[in-house]
């Protein structure tokens, strides 16, 4: 009778024990501060470090403890991470996604959860995931490099084009951009169009090879900096960096300054820490009640080229 | 009865009653339909650019609601900042804001890639309307004609503005070109991007929607 009473008693207290540990190590610290998870594409290029600094200070500034995950371009990863921040109770996530379409069911899954999302610099292809989409107004900005690319190259000559990822929707609105303008002059041939993934030794290696079957291009328009960056590596081993033109797009530290020696006719000035700002306010107000917000937030690309430099400074801060 | 028997006597029904399940769920499972049906819903589902541009050419021009051209120049002399945060459109966080104007005006000279015009008022100011380089978002944003907010991918959004372009330059520009000459009176109404930052308003650039040979 005692041992079966013992018994009763320890299969009846047991669960409770259990589950009070368990509520014990979930139970929130009313006065801890809350969590954001900063979520970048790649940190394996300068830019997106940029922005993922920025969004992470930006949210400390505001009094919120923060995270970086790289997904490292892959979305498998990204997919981890958003698993991995939804178990550990984040307020909201700063998102750099890694595929237009593949990072859809990530910002839904976090939605699900209650963890609200906010777009930083690529979009995702949803209106309903995110709360808000921080974009560059990437179209704009290669609409306006391609009317200066033009003129540059008085309306004639040989160049070739290097594309970002192909799942990115920059890559597109870049490209859909400048061939809006391009394509009008028909003197101006594309001799070669090969995507680079936007990373710098894979422009290096596409255009060496490109150059091999070409060797008589006279400009190269690249998606991205660090790209264009590679594409003068690549001319500089042939012997061409004199007489080809090179086009970039971001406004990397590398890129203005070889603007500034002449070396990389132009880029696209596109503000990583201005979009990362925006997003962390945005997120801020957001878990403060605020829910008046647009969908999408193009934000302004400006041209710089060797004769307006000195207005700017890398990243996005004008001089 | 030996049981070995009654075994071969189950089978088939058994194979009948796999077979019917298989059935069942392969049949709801596999539908057929003609290509071409499929093709026509997958096409319809898909934003069709042009067609948008086209019905935007084609219907709203007249109505459009445009300032007198002299009144926008005024004006933005006047005061730069709160004439185009009031009256103008811009898109997302930007210092382009975009208007549509209209006015009569007399054809000063026809350049390569602008006609040089005079406004019919005292004091006349000269603007330009763009007869090359017609690229970029100024129609689709000065017009309102679309918003960023209903476009799942941007690209669709962007591509209104190529299609809008084509049809001005295509439908628009040739016919006015070929028969304008200097010191005709003409009516326009057309596009017109400001930036704040850098206005330029000596070398207003318009983007003309309606062009007529008085």
């Amino acid at each position: 009778m005692g041992r079966r009473f013992f018994s009763d008693v320890v299969k009846f207290i047991t669960p409770i024990i259990l589950a009070m540990i368990l509520l014990g190590c979930v139970r929130k610290d009313g006065n801890a501060p809350k969590k954001i998870a900063v979520v970048i594409s790649t940190l394996n290029n300068p830019w997106f470090v940029v922005l993922g600094e920025s969004a992470a200070q930006k949210a400390r500034d505001l009094g919120y403890e923060t995270t970086i995950f790289d997904s490292q371009n892959n979305t498998a990863k990204e997919a981890e991470h958003f698993e991995n921040l939804i178990a550990a109770g984040y307020s909201a996530v700063l998102f750099n996604p890694t595929d237009a379409e593949g990072s859809v069911s990530n910002v839904n899954r976090a939605k699900q959860a209650g963890i609200p999302t906010f777009c930083m610099d690529r979009e995702v292809n949803s209106l309903e995931g995110p709360v808000t989409q921080i974009i560059s107004d990437s179209f704009s900005g290669c609409v306006d490099l391609g009317q200066y690319f033009v003129r540059q190259m008085n309306k004639k000559g040989k160049y070739v084009e290097l594309l970002g990822l192909v799942g990115d929707n920059n890559t597109w609105n870049r490209s859909k951009g400048f061939h809006s303008v391009v394509d009008h002059f028909p003197d101006l041939k594309m001799v070669a169009q090969q995507s680079a993934d936007f990373d710098r030794n894979k422009a290096m290696e596409v255009l060496e090879s490109v150059l091999q079957s070409n060797p008589d291009i006279d400009a190269v328009f690249c998606g991205n900096d660090a790209m264009a960056m590679g594409a003068y590596q690549a001319l500089v081993s042939a012997g061409k960096a004199d007489s080809v033109m090179v086009f970039g797009f971001d406004g990397t530290e590398d890129v203005m300054n070889a603007i500034k020696n002449k070396k990389i006719m132009a880029t696209a000035m596109q503000s990583p820490k201005f979009m990362a700002q925006t997003a962390a306010e945005l997120a801020d107000k957001y878990l403060k009640g605020e829910r008046n917000m647009d969908r999408k937030m193009p934000i302004t690309v400006e041209v710089v080229t060797q004769d307006n430099i000195s207005e700017f400074d890398a990243y996005g801060s004008e001089n | 009865m030996p049981t070995e028997v009654k075994t071969n006597m189950k089978r088939p029904i058994k194979y009948f009653l796999i077979a019917l399940l298989v059935g069942v769920a392969l049949y709801n499972a596999v539908y057929f339909q003609p290509l071409d049906d499929r093709n026509a819903a997958k096409k319809k589902s898909v934003f069709d650019p042009d067609a948008f541009a086209g019905a935007f050419i084609e219907t709203k021009l007249k109505e459009l609601p445009a300032i007198k051209a002299d009144q926008f120049l005024e004006s933005l002399k006047q005061d730069l900042g709160q004439f185009t945060a009031e009256k103008g459109r811009k898109l997302g966080i930007s210092n382009d804001y975009y208007f549509i104007v209209e006015g009569n005006a007399r054809v000063l000279g026809i350049e390569e890639e602008n006609v040089r015009i005079s406004l019919d008022v005292e004091n006349a100011a000269e603007l330009r309307l763009a007869t090359e380089f017609i690229f970029g978002n100024t129609i689709r944003e000065a017009s309102g004609m679309a918003n960023i907010g209903d476009f799942q991918n941007t690209m669709d959004f962007n591509n209104i503005s190529v299609a809008v372009n084509e049809r001005v330059r295509s439908d628009i520009i040739p016919p006015f070109l070929s028969e304008v000459k200097e010191g005709d009176d003409i009516y326009f109404k057309g596009a017109v991007k400001v930036n704040t930052k850098k206005p330029n308003l000596e070398n207003l650039r318009i983007v003309p929607l309606i062009l007529e040979i008085k």
